[in-house]
């Protein structure tokens, strides 16, 4: 059609200039009738002379759904009424179109009338289109009139009745001899129930050709049809218990337990759902299936059809219908991680000024005269108090596994998420409204439950005791690490002063270990247990130690390769004392007072001068007759050179040849003279490096009167990551655009949460600020998660479709992401973006359309056919055509047909649900 | 650290030294921060030095922590990873097993205690004045740096050859790196990260070569 009318413009466009003069038009004695018609040819043929490109350039604005039509509009006047004239137009017109592709997008006027571009003329009022029959016959007599004055092809519509009925009435000059007119409208209530049905809506069809009645029954008419179903399934908010036991079935493929029909949400085994539930991101989804063409002879062969499968459509598409909340209505406003760290940073910003967290319990923080505490401050019961207390320091796992934690975790100064201050910023997320009072109150009576656990020597809930501190982690974290191992201490201690101390050493008398007040158990454990291990092993060794009974003491062993310089004896290595713990506040006092000492020449650390010391006491003990040189051959192997390259004939030679390095035999080494001042003691009897009991006492005080703010920053820390590495946990099927997302989520936290780590700002509003905005950031992801949670359980079996639907929605909300508000929705066809269902994957999307229960079934009377499990397509959509043989000659040379023998004599796009329903008709018939 | 001594330098950079006993760690910071070689006692655990530089019109104070390599202080010396920016590997060119420990040993001990994701790291052939004694050529060293994305020097803290140089070229580096700066900068200057791009991976903070 674009073709011909193109054709026609090249004609008047060379002629245009004259005609302005030729054609002069006397309006005085016209009528305003034949004014509007001129004006709309006038209109008309300045469209049709600019052609599709022109207009673009024009100002043409695209018309919204399909995405390649366009459209121009005018504004006419008559009789007192003003009238908008709209011409759509298609940019790419790639083809000719089949008679009903379901697959591409259309108008709706395209749809119905199966047209390609058109017009458009309506009346403009501001309480929409009301036009009575005659009027709109008025009307469309005066395009018609104005179109064949211009040759113009174009199809033109004019809306009748009110604009919900979406009725139309249109006609078309298709050349010479042809004239197509169109006609829809809509039955809204009481649809007649033969026209429910696809034989009555076939017979309908035929009644607009055939000539009697009878003809029906006895004359076969070749008629295509073409069909699109579209099924939704139930919303999978309402119904959760149906979801479950749908899950049953696929999960464990038992069959389907009639009692089991507990209320769980669809996110029950999620990870995030030992805090919140997280509304189902996918409200349901649509099943489009489109039959293509085929004939029907008989209405008998059309009341076949509604009972065929779905099976057998030639396609079926899948349309996800997400929940309004992902699609950005409501930011900010949903409940999950992202909205509690919001809070949490609230609360972080009003304790500055405040000194303990005591103060906003007392109540001395709302005296002092600061109104940013609001009275609404609530904070929940005691019972609930009790209850996550309870959870929290009596419930925690056995096992820690950090093996959990994603690999760009420890770059944010937190906690492992399974540990114990990691689980308490989590629950206090979650307690009352995360306000700071609330957080308070749980953290006094923490830290009461942490003192209990101090003073009556009980482990730590959720806390290893071994390894050393993490110093990747957050102070509190790496205290209560410290905390644990204290605690551990004073258990063996304690261990120790009850079993009787002979008892563990009663079986090897050649190891002497006085009870000391100091004694650590487990070295001493540790001492019988290699004695005994080594007596068997090696009874060179035994010998030794029974002959120089009384003087070794404290040996881990013998070092098989070396001998003593000064007697004829293996070398004993000494069970030495742990390095001394410390977390990272205690290493920065170390390194201020290195600092305060200034790079003096000879600095060395204290601490590590004593444990040198301790080890020497130590060799001494297991080595009465070792010399300086001997503990370097043991303790610093590179500073003793040997005569001769080592073999394993040298290794039993005595006394063993070679010299200290050069750096140690210096007379004034400092090694040398702490080796003069050790006295030989066994690491068991040493004064300890590190003392449990002050230690931990310390640790008490340090979190029984941390600064509020300190706090809340390291809280803040913790919970954006225990909240990201939950959310990490979740099992969406790998799918990959999820994966980077979470990748990236961790160094944007980490750079937004360092100034809080580095504490160089306090209370600095920036910082505030950077805070509420990576919490945008963060229900971003968390979104996307939930969505990709939701898409991988339901696509279980087909990870293409929750893969292809995922990336369309990925695609569509990224440009949006970092933003605080979701504006506009211009990429919504994005969103609902139709995806095809491949065969293999058909029954995974059939599955998802259970059989409704008795009770939904009730709601519904089923009335259309075509049922897919019992649900009935919520819209039908039909095309019947009817095509005569032309002779081509009839037509015009220039027109389109030329290579069509065919042409459409009667159209009719019906469009049903069960309580309506659309007939579009169009009718090609020779004047 | 504290409020007084802000006015006297623009950034605070902590440096670590690593590696075998006797490489020539303590010799080697004595050469950069004192311009004397004298024969040195074993470091008992950790020594600690302070410099000032000027490096790119910047003022710098370079707080160097040089670890002894004994095996019994490694568990404590763990702890000095902890925040520093720049983690300079010596071995020694005379002895072979000083270069492979660097790989069996204090490559991994980097990877589980260093809390900075982009600290740049710095490998260090140090006695090259025994030129004849070598037995590590350069080529091994700049292989290896290669591989671990590391910076590479020979230099002697005898003859002081390229002493000055290294640790130069890793305050250099370490300015590169945006990262590394805001950490230890003490002025007021933060950067918006919402406003820019996202923050630099590690592959292109490591340099090379």
């Amino acid at each position: 059609m674009a073709s011909s009318s193109k054709k026609v413009h090249k004609v008047e466009d060379d002629s245009e200039e004259e005609e302005e003069f030729e054609h002069f038009d006397d309006y005085t004695l016209a009528s305003s009738w034949e004014r509007f018609i001129s004006e709309i040819e006038a209109v008309c043929r300045q469209w049709l002379a600019s052609g599709p490109k022109n207009l673009l350039e024009k100002g043409a604005v695209p018309s919204g759904e399909p995405k390649n039509l366009y459209k121009v509009k005018s504004e006419l006047k008559y009789a007192m009424k003003n009238y908008c004239m709209e011409y759509y137009f298609e940019i790419s017109n790639a083809g000719i179109r089949k008679p009903a592709d379901w697959n591409s997008s259309l108008h709706d006027l395209q749809l119905s009338f199966g047209v390609k571009e058109f017009m458009v003329i309506a009346p403009q009022s501001a309480n929409g289109v009301i036009l009575d029959s005659p009027e709109a016959s008025k009307l469309l007599s005066a395009v018609a009139i104005a179109f064949s004055n211009c040759s113009s092809l174009w199809p033109a519509f004019v809306p009748v009745h009110d604009p919900s009925r979406k009725a139309y009435i249109g006609i078309q000059n298709m050349g010479t001899v042809f004239t197509r007119r169109f006609e829809g409208d809509l039955i809204a209530t009481q649809v007649p129930v033969k026209l429910m049905h696809l034989e009555g809506l076939y017979e309908l069809f035929v009644s607009k050709f055939a000539f009697s009645s009878s003809d029906l029954s006895t004359h076969f008419f070749r008629v295509h049809f073409t069909m699109k179903l579209t099924y939704k399934t139930l919303p999978y908010d309402d119904d959760n218990e149906e979801i479950k036991s749908e899950y049953e079935i696929n999960e464990s493929g038992q069959d389907n337990g009639v009692d089991n029909r507990n209320k769980l949400q669809w996110d029950d085994d999620c990870p995030w759902s030992e805090w919140y539930t997280a509304e189902d991101p996918l409200k349901a989804f649509e099943l489009i299936a489109t039959w293509d063409e085929k004939t029907v002879e008989s209405s008998m062969e059309m009341a076949e059809l509604e009972n065929v499968s779905i099976h057998e459509a030639h396609k079926w598409f899948i349309v996800p219908e997400f929940s309004s909340y992902l699609m950005g209505d409501y930011m900010g406003h949903m409940v999950g991680f992202a909205s509690q760290l919001g809070l949490l940073i609230d609360a972080l910003a009003i304790s500055l000024d405040v000194k303990f967290m005591e103060d906003f319990v007392s109540g001395l923080f709302e005296a002092s005269g600061s109104d940013k505490l609001k009275s609404s401050a609530v904070v929940p019961p005691p019972t609930v108090l009790d209850r996550v207390l309870k959870d929290l320091c009596h419930e925690g796992p056995e096992v820690i596994s950090p093996e959990s934690r994603h690999k760009s975790s420890r770059i944010i100064k937190g906690a492992p998420l399974e540990t114990l201050f990691a689980q308490f910023c989590l629950h206090s997320l979650w307690f009352g409204d995360c306000n700071i009072r609330a957080i308070a109150v749980l953290w006094i009576e923490f830290i009461r439950e942490v003192r209990w656990c101090w003073e009556e020597s009980q482990p730590l809930p959720r806390m290893p005791v071994k390894g050393t501190i993490d110093l990747s982690t957050c102070l509190v974290n790496q205290k209560l690490q410290m905390l644990a191992i204290c605690i551990e201490k004073r258990r063996q201690q304690l261990d120790s002063h009850q079993d009787g101390v002979g008892d563990s050493n009663s079986d090897s008398p050649s190891v002497e270990v006085e009870a000391n007040e100091d004694l650590s158990h487990t070295l001493r454990a540790k001492e019988s247990l290699i004695k005994e291990s080594h007596s068997t092993s090696t009874s060179n060794a035994n010998l030794e130690s029974s002959n120089n009974n009384n003087t070794r003491r404290g040996s881990a062993g013998v070092v098989e390769t070396m001998m003593l310089l000064n007697s004829p004896n293996y070398m004993h290595a000494p069970f030495t004392q742990d390095p001394p713990i410390m977390t990272e506040d205690m290493h920065e006092e170390r390194l201020r007072a290195v600092e305060v000492l200034g790079d003096s020449f000879n600095f060395s650390g204290q601490l590590e001068k004593d444990i040198l010391s301790s080890d020497m006491s130590a060799f001494k003990a297991a080595n009465p007759e070792a010399a300086f040189e001997d503990f370097i051959r043991w303790h610093s192997p590179k500073d003793w050179e040997d005569d001769s390259s080592s073999s394993s004939s040298s290794r039993k030679k005595w006394p063993p040849g070679g010299k200290l390095s050069d750096r140690m035999s210096d007379p004034g080494n400092s090694w040398r003279k702490i080796w003069n001042d050790a006295p030989p003691l066994p690491a068991s009897e040493q004064k300890p490096l590190m003392d449990p009991n002050r230690e931990g006492e310390k640790i008490l005080h340090y979190l029984e009167t941390v600064r509020p703010h300190q706090l809340l920053e390291q809280m803040v820390c913790t919970a954006f990551q225990a909240a990201a590495d939950t959310l990490n946990q979740t099992n969406f099927g790998g799918l990959k655009n999820m994966t980077t997302k979470i990748d990236q989520l961790y160094p944007t936290m980490a750079s937004a949460l360092r100034p809080l780590q580095a504490n160089k700002f306090p209370g600095d509003p920036e910082i505030i600020e950077d805070l509420k905005r990576l919490c945008v950031v963060f229900e971003h992801v968390e979104k996307l998660i939930t969505l990709a949670a939701s898409l991988h359980r339901k696509f279980l079996h087909a990870p293409r479709l929750s893969q292809t639907i995922f990336n369309n929605f990925y695609n569509f909300y990224l440009p949006k992401m970092g933003k605080a508000s979701v504006g506009g929705d211009t990429n919504k066809e994005l969103v609902n973006k139709k995806e095809e269902v491949r065969v293999n994957e058909r029954d995974v999307v059939t599955s998802m359309f259970i059989q409704p229960s008795a009770n939904q079934s009730w709601r519904k009377v089923l009335s259309m056919g075509n049922l897919l499990n019992g649900h009935e397509p919520i819209t039908r959509e039909i095309v019947f055509s009817l095509r005569d043989r032309m002779d081509s000659s009839y037509h015009a040379p220039k027109s389109q047909w030329s290579h069509e023998q065919e042409i459409e004599t009667h159209r009719m796009y019906i469009c049903g649900t069960s309580n309506d329903l659309r007939v579009a008709l169009s009718v090609t018939s020779c004047d | 650290m504290d409020a007084s001594s802000v006015s006297e330098f623009d950034y605070l950079f902590k440096l670590l030294m690593i590696g075998d006993s006797g490489v020539g760690k303590s010799s080697l910071l004595l050469s950069f921060t004192s311009d004397t070689f004298e024969e040195l006692s074993p470091t008992i655990g950790v020594d600690f030095k302070v410099k000032h530089v000027t490096l790119g019109g910047k003022k710098l104070k370079l707080a160097i922590w040089d670890t002894a390599g004994q095996e019994r202080f490694r568990t404590l010396t763990s702890s000095y990873y902890r925040g520093a920016q720049g983690i300079i590997m010596v071995y020694d060119v005379t002895r072979r097993e000083t270069f492979t420990n660097l790989s069996d040993i204090w490559a991994k001990e980097i990877d589980l205690y260093s809390t900075n994701q982009d600290c740049i790291k710095m490998l260090v052939g140090n006695k090259v004045d025994k030129e004849n004694e070598r037995v590590v050529t350069k080529k091994e060293g700049i292989d290896f740096a290669r591989e671990y994305g590391c910076l590479f020097i020979e230099c002697s803290a005898k003859t002081r050859v390229n002493v000055e140089q290294c640790f130069e070229e890793l305050v250099l580096k370490i300015l590169d790196t945006p990262s590394l700066t805001s950490e230890g900068s003490t002025t007021v200057k933060r950067n918006n990260i919402f406003s820019q791009k996202p923050p630099v991976s590690d592959d292109s903070a490591s340099g090379c070569c």
